[in-house]
């Protein structure tokens, strides 16, 4: 039982948050259109039906609430129409719409977090009855108006909102699914099984037999059927029910049908057909939200990861297999053609499955118009986001950890980049509106995110001053060149802003960015001219699952270095060597003078060459960090598949010791990965 | 986990008694120590293993044990015992400890065997031996040390 809610509960988080996520994009673009499209508010009335009823399904009554009056207040706007709301009105709608998807997706977080969802939402519920009851008393002032003029025109070409000319106390308003298509048909269909059930109607537009153009209006007022009693009214939706292409239907009661001008009691019902129960119509929800959605599945990532690691084993397995010592020096022709087809093979399969783990930048990027949009109004400045390359893949695990990176950098542009004063931007020959440009592009093994702004750009003077103040200069002030002081950005406690505004300098500044970055194996870079605008780089490799990689031996122990990493490798002399005032060796290549570090002396190896003139030196060099590795042999280059340690072994701080995980070499023993960043931590903590 | 070299043929037999559960008892320093086989997932010998720096001594290292990297544990080391050079009775157990795969290393296995932990009892305090909870002296006179899994993992 506990399995089952568990992967209902799965189910829900993940239909509930990209149902959230569709709904921000679209507010997005109609915030952008100010205006609402019939289309929009369908969705947005579907998806709140969709969340009300899963979330009332798993008991979580505030987040049902809060979509149930959302819901309500779209049905109103549905039936009306946006067209009549003043502009204040829609920037309200607008406000209140982003409040609300805010809200619902911090219940969702709180329900993914096993936190107890807060009960208080009334004072929300009533911020969207409120709204819902100005709408209200506007409409049936005009209503007021309108009756006449219905009355004059007598037509079904009436609103909506208003009961046809329909002489029986019980209607059942049926709507069928949009874009469905040839409703005047789908209506007779309807009409032809309700009077095989012996049922006795009356039904309008009356001829949907011979007149095509109903099918119009059918689609945008539905299609109305009167009974006599609300017996053969309730046998009549039960048929509805079984009937296919039906959105929704309302049973509307009217105690007495001359009395019409009086505000009918509705009973709204929306048929089970559609929403949280039956897949099929959960399925069309997509399509019908005009994304390029194509026929996708969602597979659980644990499974993934799985397939990954079967596939990496069978990409090792296999040249265990062809380079078997056994099989030296023998001549198999045969053999030797299947073994390169195997190759191809698994080289194939290894594509693919690399392929499945890859998803688009564009769920990140995305969001960042919200943000954007937020800021904007808080900020008062106009600013626009320009997104290129939404559609770049990169593995699933690096797309999580890019959000907030990126979040954090598009609000510095937007706070610090964009100019305060519009006056500022026109002096300086710049259009009014700023841009913010977010794009993304493959190079080779790496993805490069860019984020671009045309503000005032950073001024070094500033820094530097900034810098010294917070004490974390190195050197002299004026050593500093124009890339030593941008990057002073990202050092840790540099961003100690005393102002903290809502969304940037709280204190965490780029060093938070450049630790989540690296982490995931790429740099940040920053350039700036002052005065035309600042950019920010980020350098990510596509995948963290499969790395190119140098390996090297220390005794009988066999490591792997990224290649990434290496700049150089060569043979020094003990002429060559240097040491510093601490007696730590130095060596000088291209002019500089690098540190050495002894990896057997680091690791308290027993084996390994300590003369530095039998082994060889490595060059590496991550983002900051430059210096030589003392190694016996490089061994040749491999692509490996990383695999973490065992978590067991976190407890001996393992991380922070240079070591980033292991793979599994050819013949079936371990190579270690060494991560340079922190070896040369490790190495200075240990000196 | 396939191909688990101790299987509950009997699992009907020991159902007799209430108290009763499996054991493979193995040597580690002259003393013969039970664990639950509820925990052992497989016994595996002649293993390659990949020493790793900057760890405590009784982690032996890491091994790949069909693609799974798992840690190695020297139990005589972790008991601060004299460190024995590895035979051919060595044996590396795999043990399941709370969903964490480890393994260590003992002098041999000697046999799986059902014990009625009801006549165990605690160990007197000036004997006390690292990482057990229990003693238990069988019918034939040998005593057994049970085994703590929980304490294997602790730091």
């Amino acid at each position: 039982m506990d399995n089952m809610t568990d992967s209902l509960l799965e189910t829900y988080l993940f239909e509930t948050n990209s149902l959230l996520e569709q709904l921000d994009e679209l507010l997005i673009n109609a915030e952008k259109a100010g205006e609402f499209t019939s289309d929009d508010v369908n969705e947005i009335f579907r998806s709140m039906h969709t969340i009300k009823g899963s979330s009332a399904m798993l008991e979580f009554q505030p987040l049902m609430e809060v979509a149930h009056h959302i819901e309500d207040l779209f049905f109103f706007i549905r039936e009306n129409g946006t067209s009549s709301l003043t502009e204040e009105q829609k920037s309200e709608l607008f406000n209140l719409m982003f409040k609300s998807t805010d809200r619902l997706r911090a219940d969702v977080e709180k329900v993914e977090n096993n936190e107890p969802l807060s009960m208080n939402i009334d004072s929300f519920v009533n911020e969207i009855n409120s709204f819902l009851n100005e709408l209200r008393a506007k409409d049936s002032d005009d209503a007021a108006a309108a009756p006449s003029e219905t009355a004059q025109t007598g037509s079904i070409a009436e609103p909506p909102q208003n009961l046809p000319d329909m002489d029986a106390p019980f209607i059942v308003h049926v709507f069928f699914e949009e874009d469905c298509g040839m409703e005047n048909l789908r209506s007779f269909m309807l009409i032809t099984a309700l009077k095989d059930a012996g049922l006795e109607f009356s039904f309008i537009p009356e001829d949907v037999e011979t007149n095509s153009d109903t099918s119009e209006i059918i689609a945008e007022q539905g299609f109305y059927l009167a009974f006599k009693s609300d017996k053969e009214a309730e046998s009549a939706v039960k048929i509805l029910n079984t009937t296919s292409n039906i959105r929704s239907y309302e049973v509307i009661e009217r105690p007495c049908s001359s009395q019409k001008e009086e505000a009918p009691v509705k009973e709204q019902k929306v048929s089970s057909d559609e929403g949280t129960a039956a897949p099929a119509p959960a399925a069309k929800q997509p399509t019908a939200a005009g994304h390029a959605k194509q026929s996708l599945i969602s597979v659980n990532l644990s499974k993934l990861d799985q397939l990954m690691a079967i596939v990496g084993e069978i990409v090792i397995t296999e040249s265990m297999v062809t380079a078997s010592p056994e099989l030296q020096n023998v001549k198999l022709d045969s053999f030797l053609k299947s073994a390169r087809q195997l190759r191809k093979l698994t080289d194939d399969l290894q594509d693919i499955a690399m392929s499945l783990r890859m998803v688009s930048v564009s769920g990140v990027f995305q969001k960042m118009n919200r943000i954007v949009r937020d800021m904007k109004k808080t900020l008062n400045k106009d600013v626009r986001l320009t997104i290129v390359g939404e559609d770049t893949e990169v593995d699933k695990t690096i797309v999580d950890s890019i959000g907030d990176p990126i979040m954090h950098i598009v609000r510095n542009a937007m706070d610090h980049g964009i100019e305060e004063d519009v006056q500022d931007r026109i002096a300086a020959g710049k259009p009014p509106q700023g841009e913010i440009k977010l794009s993304a592009r493959h190079t080779g093994s790496e993805v490069i995110i860019t984020v671009e702004d045309d503000g005032q750009g950073m001024d070094t003077d500033a820094i530097l001053a900034k810098a010294a103040r917070n004490g974390i200069l190195v050197k002299p002030e004026e050593e500093y060149s124009r890339k030593e002081i941008l990057s002073l950005l990202m050092l840790p406690g540099f961003s100690t802003n005393q102002e903290v505004t809502e969304y940037s300098g709280r204190g965490v500044g780029l060093d938070v960015v450049k630790k989540n970055v690296e982490a995931i194996g790429g740099t940040v870079t920053i350039t700036s001219e002052k005065g035309q605008g600042s950019c920010t780089t980020l350098k990510i490799p596509l995948t963290l699952a499969i790395v190119d990689g140098m390996e090297i031996s220390i005794g009988k122990n066999v490591f792997t270095i990224p290649i990434a990493n290496i700049r150089q490798s060569f043979k020094a002399e003990q002429k060559d060597i240097i040491l510093d005032a601490a007696g730590h060796e130095m060596i000088k290549c291209m002019d500089e003078f690098f540190p050495i570090v002894r990896i057997h002396n680091l690791f308290n190896m027993t084996e390994g060459y300590s003369d530095i003139e039998d082994g060889i030196l490595i060059w590496v060099e991550a983002s900051d960090k430059s210096y030589c590795m003392f190694v016996d042999q490089l061994l040749g280059e491999q692509q490996v598949v990383v695999k973490p340690l065992p978590s067991y072994l976190n407890n001996f701080n393992i991380k922070h010791s240079g070591i980033s995980g292991c793979t599994i070499l050819g013949d079936g023993n371990i190579s270690i990965i060494l991560d340079v960043a922190s070896v040369y931590t490790a190495a200075q903590e240990m000196f | 986990m396939p191909d688990s070299m101790i299987h509950d043929e009997t699992t009907e037999d020991i159902l007799g008694s209430e108290t009763t559960e499996r054991f493979l008892t193995f040597m580690s320093d002259g003393l013969i120590f039970g664990v639950s086989t509820e925990n052992v997932i497989e016994i595996i010998t002649n293993y390659m293993i990949r020493p790793l720096p900057m760890v405590p001594d009784y982690i032996r290292g890491i091994i790949n044990l069909r693609g799974q990297v798992l840690p190695v544990m020297d139990i005589r080391l972790r008991m601060n015992k004299p460190f024995r050079e590895y035979t051919s009775t060595t044996c590396i157990i795999i043990l399941e400890i709370n969903s964490t795969l480890i393994g260590i290393v003992v002098d041999s296995v000697l046999q799986v065997q059902d014990i009625d932990i009801a006549g165990a009892s605690p160990i007197p305090i000036e004997n006390r031996q690292e990482l057990t909870n229990a003693m238990i002296s069988l019918d034939d006179g040998t005593v057994v040390l049970l085994l703590d899994c929980d304490a294997v993992l602790r730091i």
